[in-house]
């Protein structure tokens, strides 16, 4: 116990542990511990991984230097190493084992790695003001879902549930969550309905416009290439597609953005 | 807002079931929901209470844990999802009780869970016995000698509602409905699976033909079948090598990775398909700088064409061909309406592996379902039926041979339920549009087949989306050469420091150090 706490109160340690702590919290600790409680999160490349470790080793060095006992404490197990008859077994092993970090580091960092080029993709992307659906200009601006003016909400919605179970089903899922028995085969992933970040943040009639155009008629930020989502007109009339979309807001429990709201702050 | 229950007295789970389980088991429970024929296998008819997974012997009805089980974890290899994330505890043991309401069996009494001891330990004599009784109760007529469900009968099998069903896949446990530990599958072995062909084994054990450990034997043996879940990884790497493979089945392949990619049904564009065979194909690639090979592995039980699934194709094209009613005639539908096979006419198996034409500069890609008109893609076709091709894809109905001298090599064996394919291509072709492998860099690469004893061609088949092709380069000097001076500079320093610490120490009177 003695003997830990004296190295615990020697600076050189002290650095040595706050260098290994710092690590440890970037390398494990930012991918792995907020998702505990439920925030996502993601490993750190190596190159911010560098960064990161020479900002905390440049602050441990300010510290030690900061004064002139702590400094002197400070180098004294390096200087020991680098000297003493009785360290020479230290000394030669951290003469090899040095060198050949830095070859392994240097290697890493040169071999040929292999890596999917990236995909920036915009996964809402500004829709266009106005599209040809079946040779018929629909002007999306300020456009609502005609389906909603008259009292027939309940039809629409069982028409609207008739072909979301023919139709989407097998990619966006029973659940409306976007984890359909297909959506395993397709990259990107298809769109979950649920929650406040999807079709609750957009207006039917954007949503009309996804479904009619479908992957293809992304505009290119969308990376329509890679869309599996059909262009719909192909298969489906107007109506089923306002339909669906009544359904899709009813199943997952949210209110399509209003035109009042999408004219506030800017459209994402 | 809509669909509010009328009477004050509905059943407790009769809303989660309307608003959740419908649409695809049907309002009365018979398994015939808007998306019944949208699926294969089909949703489950309640009417009947034949339910598969069930720790109650062969033939009885399910215990309320058993159907919650089902709820919560879902079928998997079917469309039926685990709902344990999406509905509240109260939601799911309500739809319990509410599914009862379907079928009056469920007023007789449930017996309780059929007894059996623990597994025991899994041992090489164990797996052996364990093979030893597929064989002498007859998994394989099935299930077939490699557990692929390619067995003699697998052509044959219907279930309870005359529609057609596979033997499961033994090599693909993460399909198995029930789940794939040793104690499902024994709990299957021992229960059967209501509805289906697949019987209990437990009069067996009963009749003293063998013993429960040898039955657990037999599990043990089909779970050692299955790997675990393939991982998916989006870039396919070709290894650089002295000497190519030379033929499909060369042992050299076993040094090559494997990389597994996922296919689902076309359902994008019309006719689409909802019952595709092959749900995965693994990729291998090798170069040697001059020529590229490319392996596929996959299982499909049907060695096609094939006059002995010729049944099976009817019956599953019968099932699976939905009256579209919302259709309205496209030009694209008339163009593709007299593609359709005509009954009879025996189809091949055949795959298609699909490049872009050239290797994209930035993100852009062709369109992956086989290009568009704007952008045409690169395609390597293989057929069963003998044609091997390369050809250019301007959209899935819009696909012209590649006019020239046959560059391409391919040779493909069957074996106990799995097609092993290999394609084989100059790196670099002259004419336009044959892409150029270039090594180093990603090139787009998507894959799709089509399993003739399915029914399947076409537009009617599985696909995947963009994966990427990497050809390894060569490993050049420089990348030793780094990490060389790296260890030998590094290696100087340390020794300049030593030397010129210990001349200080040792030779310029006492530090701190020298004692």
């Amino acid at each position: 116990m003695v003997s830990v706490k004296r190295y615990l109160h020697h600076p050189f340690w002290q650095a040595i542990l706050v260098l290994v702590v710092a690590y440890l919290l970037v390398e494990y600790g930012i991918p792995y511990l907020p998702p505990l409680i439920g925030i996502s999160s993601a490993p750190v490349p190596q190159s911010v991984v560098l960064q990161y470790m020479l900002t905390v080793l440049a602050g441990i060095l300010i510290w030690v230097s900061d004064n002139e006992e702590r400094w002197a404490r400070f180098r004294q197990p390096i200087y020991a190493a680098l000297v003493d008859r009785d360290k020479k077994l230290l000394r030669v092993a951290l003469m090899v084992a040095i060198p050949l970090l830095a070859g392994w580091l240097t290697f890493r960092a040169v071999r040929q790695t292999v890596a999917a080029p990236p995909s920036l993709r915009s996964i809402h992307p500004a829709p266009p003001s106005s599209i040809t659906f079946r040779g018929e200009t629909i002007t999306l601006a300020g456009l609502g879902n005609p389906l909603r003016q008259d009292d027939s909400i309940a039809e629409a919605y069982a028409v609207g549930k008739r072909v979301y179970y023919q139709n989407c089903l097998p990619c966006h899922g029973d659940a409306l969550s976007g984890d359909g028995h297909y959506a395993h085969g397709f990259m990107p992933t298809p769109l979950a309905f649920t929650g406040s970040g999807t079709i609750a943040q957009l207006t039917e009639s954007f949503v009309f416009w996804r479904i009619a155009k479908g992957g293809p008629g992304l505009p290119r930020e969308g990376t329509p290439w890679n869309s599996a989502m059909p262009a719909w007109e192909d298969i489906l009339t107007a109506d089923e597609i306002w339909s669906v979309i009544v359904f899709l807001y009813e199943q997952a429990g949210v209110s399509p953005r209003t035109w009042e709201e999408a004219e506030g702050p800017a459209e994402h | 807002m809509v669909a509010q229950a009328e009477g004050q007295e509905a059943p407790a789970g009769k809303a989660t079931y309307d608003k959740w389980c419908a649409g695809c088991h049907g309002e009365e429970g018979a398994g015939d929901g808007v998306a019944a024929t949208y699926m294969l296998p089909q949703p489950r008819d309640f009417t009947t209470a034949l339910y598969q997974i069930r720790t109650t012997a062969s033939g009885e009805l399910p215990t309320d844990g058993d159907i919650l089980r089902m709820i919560d974890e879902g079928m998997p290899g079917s469309a039926m999802p685990g709902w344990k994330d999406y509905l509240s505890n109260t939601e799911r043991t309500d739809l319990v009780q509410y599914l009862k309401t379907f079928s009056r069996f469920f007023e007789d009494e449930v017996p309780p869970p059929v007894e059996y001891g623990g597994a025991p330990g899994v041992s090489e004599e164990g797996l052996a016995e364990g093979r030893e009784f597929y064989d002498k109760i007859e998994c394989w007529k099935c299930h077939g000698q490699a557990g692929r469900g390619d067995g003699p009968s697998a052509p044959t099998l219907e279930d309870d509602w005359d529609l057609p069903v596979r033997a499961a896949d033994l090599t693909e446990g993460w399909n198995f409905n029930g789940g794939y530990t040793t104690e499902a599958i024994f709990s299957r072995l021992m229960t059967g699976l209501n509805g289906a062909p697949m019987p209990s084994f437990a009069d067996l054990i009963d009749a003293e033909f063998m013993t429960e450990e040898q039955l657990w034997r037999v599990a043990q043996y089909v779970e050692s079948l299955s790997p675990e879940m393939p991982e998916v990884r989006e870039v396919v790497r070709a290894a650089l090598v002295e000497t190519l493979p030379a033929t499909v089945d060369d042992p050299a392949w076993n040094q090559i990775e494997r990389f597994y990619v996922p296919l689902v049904g076309q359902v994008i564009i019309e006719p689409r398909w909802f019952a595709p065979t092959v749900d995965g194909v693994w990729v291998q690639a090798a170069h040697d700088s001059e020529r590229v090979a490319l392996r596929f592995t996959w299982n499909d039980p049907s060695e096609s064409p094939s006059a002995e699934w010729e049944e099976w194709r009817q019956r599953v094209v019968s099932v699976m061909q939905p009256t579209v009613e919302t259709t309205v005639s496209t030009a694209e539908e008339e163009a593709t309406g007299d593609g359709e096979p005509e009954v009879g006419e025996l189809l091949p198996d055949a795959l298609t592996v699909q490049f872009s034409t050239t290797i994209p500069e930035g993100m852009k890609r062709p369109y992956f379902l086989m290009g568009d008109q704007d952008e045409p893609v690169y395609l390597l076709n293989w057929s069963s039926g003998g044609d091997t091709s390369e050809a250019l894809g301007r959209g899935m109905n819009a696909i012209e041979a590649i006019a020239g001298e046959t560059v391409l090599v391919s040779e493909s064996t069957f074996d106990e339920g799995q097609r092993r394919l290999l394609l084989s291509r100059a790196l670099t072709l002259e004419g336009a549009n044959r892409l150029v492998f270039e090594t180093g860099r990603p090139i787009p690469m998507a894959i799709f087949a089509w399993d003739g004893s399915n029914g399947e061609s076409g537009t009617q088949g599985a696909i995947s989306t963009w994966y990427f092709l990497y050809l390894d380069q060569p490993t050049e000097n420089i990348t030793y050469v780094f990490p060389m001076l790296a260890v030998l500079l590094t290696a100087v320093l340390g020794v300049v420091i030593v030397t010129r610490a210990q001349r200080g120490a040792h030779g310029a009177g006492p530090g701190s150090g020298s004692d």
